[in-house]
C-alpha cells in the first residue's frame, strides 16, 4: 500500500510540482492550500508523512501551528517543514515544536524525495531488528544508517534528518576534516555556511545532554570540522595536559 | 570628519559663542544706571529749583517783616545817599571779647577789616611840613561797647609833658561823634605815658577838656608808633563819628598836621557809624532757626544784622535727609556691607558734603554780589555760587526792604546745598545699590540662561555627532531633549529624524533579506518546474535549454543565500554566547586551512606574540578571517598575503595586507556596508561566460565564478563589532596595495 503524504502549501505552482513529483514517485498525494481545510482532512484520517509550509496566506506562523495540532494527534507522524523562512529563530521553533526535518525551498526534488524517503525508512525500521551491516560504531557512537538513529554510550540522540546526516558524514571517516561544503552535500542541503555552523552547534548540544564533555566534533577553523573517535580525543586531551 | 570641515570653514571669523553674544546683549543693562543717574540729576535740580523758591520765601518772609519800619534804620547812617570809605565807618560785630593791651591780635582779622588812613586823609597840615603819620582804625562792636583801634605809625611819639596843662601840645587823638539824641559831643585822648589812656571830653560851650572815665583803654607805643584801644559805651554813640589824631614832633609845640577820617571839630562833616542793629538782630534771630544763614543790609551793602552760619546752613533738606539715615528694618550684616564696602564704592564717584568749607565772600562792612545790587534796587534775585574753597556750592537770594516805597536794604539768606546734596546722595546710594542688585542678579540669571542654553546646544551636537559615525550608520539613537522650546524641538526633529534614518537604514540592510525571502518562493516554482521537466522525455537539443535554466537558477540560489548570510550571521550572533578564545591558535589554524584552500598563494603570517586572548566566538572570528582573507587573496596580484598579528596595550591588531590595486579614496569607509563591491572584473565575467559559451581570452574565469554582492566585508565588519573591535581599510604603499586592520580588545 502506497504511503500517503499530505502537502499544505500555499503557493499552488510549487505545491502541484511537489505533488507531481511525489505522485510520479509512487505516494499518494493530498495537497492543501491553507490551514482550515488541512486541519478538516487531517480530523478525518491522518496520512503518514506531511510537508509543511509555515506561513500560508494570511496566517503567518499557520505551519507551526498545524504542527503543534498534528504533534498532539500523533507522536509518531513524520513532519517535514518546507519553507522560504530559512532564519535560525525559525528552524529552531520548527524543530522544537517535533517536526523531523526542516528544509529550504533551495533543496532539489530528488533531495527532497530522498529525505521523504529516509523518513519513511527509519519510521519502517524501528520495528526490524537491527542488521549488523548498517550499523557504524565509532566508540561510544553507534550509527544505525537503515533506521536513522544514533546512540551515543547507548543512548539515542534525538537528531533530525540533516542532523543525522551530518554526524554520519563525519563519523564515517574520522579525523578526516569536512568542509562546509561537503557537509552540505553529503547531508543533502543547500545552506550558507552560518546554517552548518549553527547545525554543528546544535548537534553538540544534543550530545551534551549525554555526555557534559562531549569533543568528538571538533571545529578545524578555516576549513571546517572533523569527528575524533572519543579515544583519540581523550589521547590529545591527555597529551595536551601533559604538555 | 564633516563636522570639523564645517566647523574649520568658519574659523575665518571671530567666532562668538552664544554665551557671549548674550553677555554683550546684556552688557545694556549697564545703560540702566546713566538713565537712574540722569533721573536723580534732573531730581536735584528740581530740589535746587525748590530751594531756590524756598530761599526765595525766606528772604521776603523777613523783609515782610521789616518793611516800612523806619525806626529800626532810624539811628543808622542808612539813609544817606553815598557812603565814603573811611568816614563812614562800620563797627563790626567781634564775637569774643577784647582785651584793651594795644595790641591787635585779638581783634579778628585785622589786617582785613581796618582802613588805613594816610596822605589822602590829611585833614589839615602845617605848611611846608611832611606828613609822617599814618594809621590803621578799626572799629568793633562787643556787647554794649564800641571799640576802636588805631596802629598809628609815627616818626616821633611825643607825650603831654607831666606838668603840661595843654592836652594839645602832644600827640594826642581826637574822637568826635553824635549823641544818640544828637548832639555833638568831642573826646580827646592825651596821655601823659604809655599805658591807660586818659580821656577828656570837651564842653560843647566852652571848648574846655572834662577827664572823663567812661571811656577806657591802652595807649602803646611800639617799634614804629604806636597802638591806641580803647572802648565807650555804645549809650553815647549815635549814628556820627569821626576821629583825627594830630602829630606833634616837638615837645610842648603844636601839632604840625592832622590825619583822620573827618574834620572832628565840624559835627557836619562826620562820618557815620553803622553798628549792626540789636534790633533787627533780634527779629532777624527769630528767623535763624531756619537753617539758613541770614544777612540784613542796608542799601550801601552793609550788614546790620545777621544770624546763622553758613557752614551748618544747609537748607531745609537737611532734616528730610537725616530724619531717614538710620531706620532700623535692615539687618546688621547689610549695614555692615553698605558702611564698608558699597559707600566707599560709591563715594569715589559721589562727594560727599562738607561743613568743613571755608567762605569768607562778605566784608561785613559792605556786601558785594549781584543779588544784592539786583536786590538793593528793587529786584528779588537768587543766585548760585561756590563758597571761597569751591567746596560747597552756595545759594544765595536777597529780598528788597522797602521803607516808603523807597528800598532802604535787602535781607540775603544763603544756604548751601548740602542738604540737597545729601539727599541726592542717599538716593543714588540707593539707586546704586538697587541696580548693583539688578545688574547681578541679571548677569548672573543671563549667563546662567546663556549657559544652560549653549550646554543644551552643545549636548545636542553632541549627541549628534556620535549618532553617526563616519560611515554614514546611525550608531545610537538621539535622545530627545526636554524642554518646550525651540531647542527642545529642535532636538526632537533629530531625533526624529535620526530614528527615520535608523528605520531606513535598517530597511536597507534587512532588504537583501527580505529580498531573498521573497525570491525564493518564485525561485522554487521555477526550480521544481525545471526538475520535474527533466523527468519528461525532453528531445535533445533541448536539453542544453534545460541545463541552462538550471544553471541560471542554481546561480541565482548563490546570490540568495548570500544575501542572507549577513542577515544570518548577524541573528547568529545576537544569540551567540561569548566565550573566551586565543585568536593566535584561531588565526594559525585558519591560515593552515587558507593554504589547503588557496594552494596558490602564499600566507605570511607574523606574531610577535602567540598569546591573544579575546573575548567572542571562534567560528565567527574565523569566519570572519576566512572573509578577509578571500578579499585579499582576490585582490593580490603577486599571490601574497602577509597577515600580522600583535598586541599593543589591551588590543589586539590583526592586519591582513595584500600588493593589488589601491581603494579608490571614497571607498575607504564605504567598503564595509553592505552590498558594496569592487569586483566588476568577477561579474563582467560571470555576464560574458553568460553570453558566449566561449571563455574571454583576457581574464581567466576564477574557480568560482560567483557573482559577489560585496557582503564579505560586510559580515566581517559585523563579526568584528560583535568583539567590540573596529574594522578599518586603508591603502598602502611600496608596494602598493590594500591593508584590513582589526582592532578588538583583548581580555586579560
Amino acid at each position: 500500500m502506497s504511503k500517503r503524504i499530505a502537502i499544505v502549501e500555499d503557493d499552488d505552482a510549487i505545491r502541484e510540482n511537489y505533488a507531481d513529483v511525489l505522485r510520479h514517485q509512487g505516494y499518494q498525494v493530498q495537497s492543501f492550500a491553507n490551514r482550515q481545510s488541512a486541519e478538516a482532512a487531517f480530523t478525518v484520517r491522518l496520512p503518514n508523512l506531511v510537508i509543511l509550509d509555515i506561513g500560508l496566506h494570511d496566517e503567518y506562523d499557520a505551519g507551526f501551528e498545524l504542527c503543534q495540532w498534528l504533534r498532539a494527534k500523533s507522536s509518531t507522524l513524520p513532519i517535514i517543514f518546507l519553507t522560504a523562512r530559512d532564519n535560525d529563530v525559525d528552524t529552531v521553533s520548527g524543530l522544537r515544536i517535533g517536526a523531523d526535518d526542516y528544509l529550504t525551498k533551495d533543496i532539489s526534488l530528488p533531495h527532497l524525495t530522498a529525505r521523504i524517503a529516509a523518513l519513511f525508512r527509519r519510521q519502517d525500521a524501528q520495528n526490524k531488528p537491527v542488521e549488523q551491516e548498517n550499523l557504524i560504531e565509532r566508540g561510544p557512537l553507534v550509527i544505525d544508517s537503515q533506521k536513522m538513529t544514533i546512540k551515543w554510550h547507548n543512548q539515542y540522540v534525538e537528531l533530525t534528518v540533516t542532523e543525522f546526516w551530518m554526524v554520519f558524514a563525519l563519523a564515517k571517516s574520522p579525523g578526516h576534516v569536512k568542509n562546509r561544503q561537503q557537509l552540505m552535500q553529503d547531508s543533502q542541503i543547500f545552506v550558507d555556511d552560518s546554517t552548518i555552523t549553527s547545525h554543528i552547534k546544535r548537534i553538540r548540544k544534543k550530545f551534551s545532554k549525554i555526555e557534559a564533555n562531549f569533543n568528538c566534533i571538533e571545529t578545524v577553523y578555516g576549513m571546517g570540522y572533523r569527528w575524533n573517535d572519543a579515544d583519540i580525543v581523550s589521547l590529545v586531551g591527555q597529551s595536551n595536559a601533559g604538555a | 570628519m564633516n563636522l570639523y570641515s564645517t566647523r574649520s570653514k568658519n574659523q575665518g571669523f571671530i567666532r562668538i559663542g552664544l554665551r557671549t553674544k548674550l553677555l554683550i546683549l546684556s552688557s545694556f543693562l549697564f545703560t540702566i544706571p546713566w538713565f537712574g543717574y540722569q533721573y536723580v540729576w534732573e531730581m536735584e535740580k528740581y530740589l535746587r529749583y525748590g530751594q531756590e523758591q524756598t530761599i526765595v520765601g525766606t528772604a521776603r518772609a523777613l523783609a515782610t517783616t521789616l518793611h516800612d519800619r523806619p525806626n529800626l534804620f532810624d539811628n543808622q547812617a542808612s539813609f544817606l545817599a553815598s557812603v565814603e570809605k573811611g568816614k563812614d565807618l562800620y563797627g563790626f560785630q567781634i564775637r569774643q571779647p577784647i582785651q584793651l593791651d594795644g595790641r591787635y591780635n585779638d581783634w579778628p582779622d585785622f589786617e582785613g577789616k581796618a582802613h588805613f588812613y594816610e596822605d589822602s586823609n590829611i585833614i589839615w597840615q602845617e605848611p611846608n611840613q611832611t606828613v609822617s603819620l599814618r594809621f590803621n582804625a578799626a572799629v568793633g562792636k562787643y556787647d554794649k561797647y564800641l571799640y576802636l583801634f588805631f596802629n598809628v605809625v609815627d616818626d616821633k611819639l611825643v607825650f603831654r609833658g607831666n606838668n603840661a596843662r595843654s592836652i594839645y601840645l602832644n600827640d594826642h587823638l581826637t574822637l568826635s561823634l553824635t549823641a544818640p539824641d544828637g548832639e555833638h559831643q568831642q573826646y580827646i585822648v592825651s596821655n601823659k605815658n604809655a599805658g591807660w589812656i586818659e580821656s577828656f571830653q570837651l564842653d560843647n560851650q566852652t571848648n574846655r577838656p572834662q577827664p572823663i572815665n567812661y571811656i577806657q583803654g591802652v595807649w602803646q607805643p611800639n617799634n614804629t608808633g604806636y597802638n591806641v584801644e580803647l572802648r565807650l559805651p555804645l549809650d553815647y554813640v549815635g549814628n556820627k563819628i569821626g576821629f583825627s589824631f594830630a602829630d606833634v614832633d616837638t615837645p610842648s609845640s603844636k601839632a604840625t598836621s592832622l590825619v583822620g577820617s573827618a574834620n572832628t571839630s565840624d559835627p557836619e562833616q562826620l562820618g557815620t557809624i553803622l553798628v549792626p542793629s540789636p534790633e533787627i538782630e533780634r527779629i532777624v534771630k527769630g528767623m535763624s532757626y531756619t537753617q539758613s544763614s541770614i544777612w540784613v543790609i542796608d542799601k550801601h551793602q552793609r550788614v546790620l544784622a545777621s544770624a546763622g552760619d553758613i557752614n551748618s546752613a544747609s537748607g531745609v533738606w537737611r532734616s528730610t535727609a537725616s530724619t531717614n539715615a538710620n531706620s532700623g528694618i535692615w539687618p546688621t550684616w547689610w549695614h555692615w556691607l553698605q558702611t564698608n564696602l558699597l559707600h566707599p564704592l560709591y563715594y569715589k564717584v559721589l562727594t560727599k558734603p562738607t561743613q568743613d568749607f571755608y567762605d569768607q565772600l562778605y566784608d561785613e562792612s559792605h556786601l558785594a554780589g549781584e543779588h544784592i545790587e539786583q536786590a538793593l534796587s528793587g529786584e528779588v534775585h537768587s543766585q548760585w555760587r561756590l563758597s571761597t574753597d569751591k567746596q560747597a556750592v552756595i545759594l544765595s537770594a536777597a529780598y528788597p526792604i522797602y521803607i516808603d516805597e523807597q528800598v532802604q536794604g535787602a535781607v540775603i539768606v544763603e544756604e548751601t546745598t548740602n542738604g540737597i546734596k545729601t539727599l541726592r546722595n542717599k538716593a543714588l546710594e540707593q539707586l546704586f545699590t538697587s541696580i548693583l542688585a539688578i545688574l547681578l542678579v541679571g548677569t548672573i540669571s543671563f549667563f546662567f540662561f546663556a549657559s544652560r542654553i549653549s550646554n543644551r546646544i552643545r549636548q545636542l551636537r553632541n549627541h549628534a555627532e556620535v549618532a553617526i559615525d563616519e560611515h554614514g550608520r546611525v550608531k545610537e539613537d538621539l535622545p530627545a531633549l526636554k524642554g518646550n522650546d525651540e531647542i527642545g524641538d529642535l532636538s526632537r526633529s533629530f531625533s526624529t529624524a535620526v530614528s527615520r534614518l535608523t528605520q531606513y537604514n535598517q530597511y536597507l540592510e534587512n532588504l537583501s533579506s527580505r529580498l531573498s525571502h521573497e525570491l525564493r518562493t518564485p525561485i522554487a516554482v521555477v526550480r521544481t518546474s525545471i526538475e520535474n521537466l527533466s523527468m519528461y522525455p525532453i528531445p535533445e537539443n533541448a536539453k542544453a535549454y534545460i541545463e541552462r535554466a538550471e544553471s541560471g537558477v542554481h546561480r541565482l540560489n548563490h546570490i540568495i543565500t548570500s544575501m542572507t548570510e549577513a542577515t544570518r550571521v548577524e541573528q547568529l550572533l545576537q544569540r551567540t554566547e561569548k566565550q573566551s578564545f586565543n585568536a593566535y591558535e584561531v588565526i594559525a589554524s585558519c591560515i593552515s586551512g587558507f593554504k589547503q584552500i588557496h594552494p596558490e598563494t602564499t600566507f605570511n603570517f607574523q606574531a610577535p606574540n602567540q598569546k591573544a586572548n579575546v573575548l567572542g566566538s571562534p567560528e565567527h572570528f574565523a569566519q570572519m578571517l576566512e572573509k578577509i582573507v578571500t578579499n585579499a587573496v582576490e585582490f593580490s596580484c603577486d599571490a601574497q598575503v602577509e597577515i600580522m598579528l600583535i598586541t599593543v596595550k589591551k588590543n589586539l591588531i590583526l592586519t591582513v595586507k595584500n600588493n593589488g590595486e589601491l581603494l579608490p579614496e571614497t571607498m575607504e569607509n564605504r567598503l564595509f556596508n553592505s552590498m558594496v563591491s569592487l569586483r566588476e572584473e568577477a561579474l563582467v565575467n560571470s555576464e560574458s561566460s553568460l553570453q558566449s559559451s566561449q571563455p574571454s581570452s583576457k581574464s581567466q574565469p576564477s574557480p568560482n565564478s560567483q557573482p559577489h554582492l560585496g557582503l564579505g566585508l560586510f559580515i566581517a565588519r559585523l563579526i568584528c563589532e560583535y568583539h567590540q573591535g573596529q574594522i578599518s581599510a586603508q591603502n598602502c604603499f611600496d608596494p602598493n596595495g590594500v591593508q584590513i586592520n582589526i582592532e578588538i580588545p583583548l581580555t586579560e
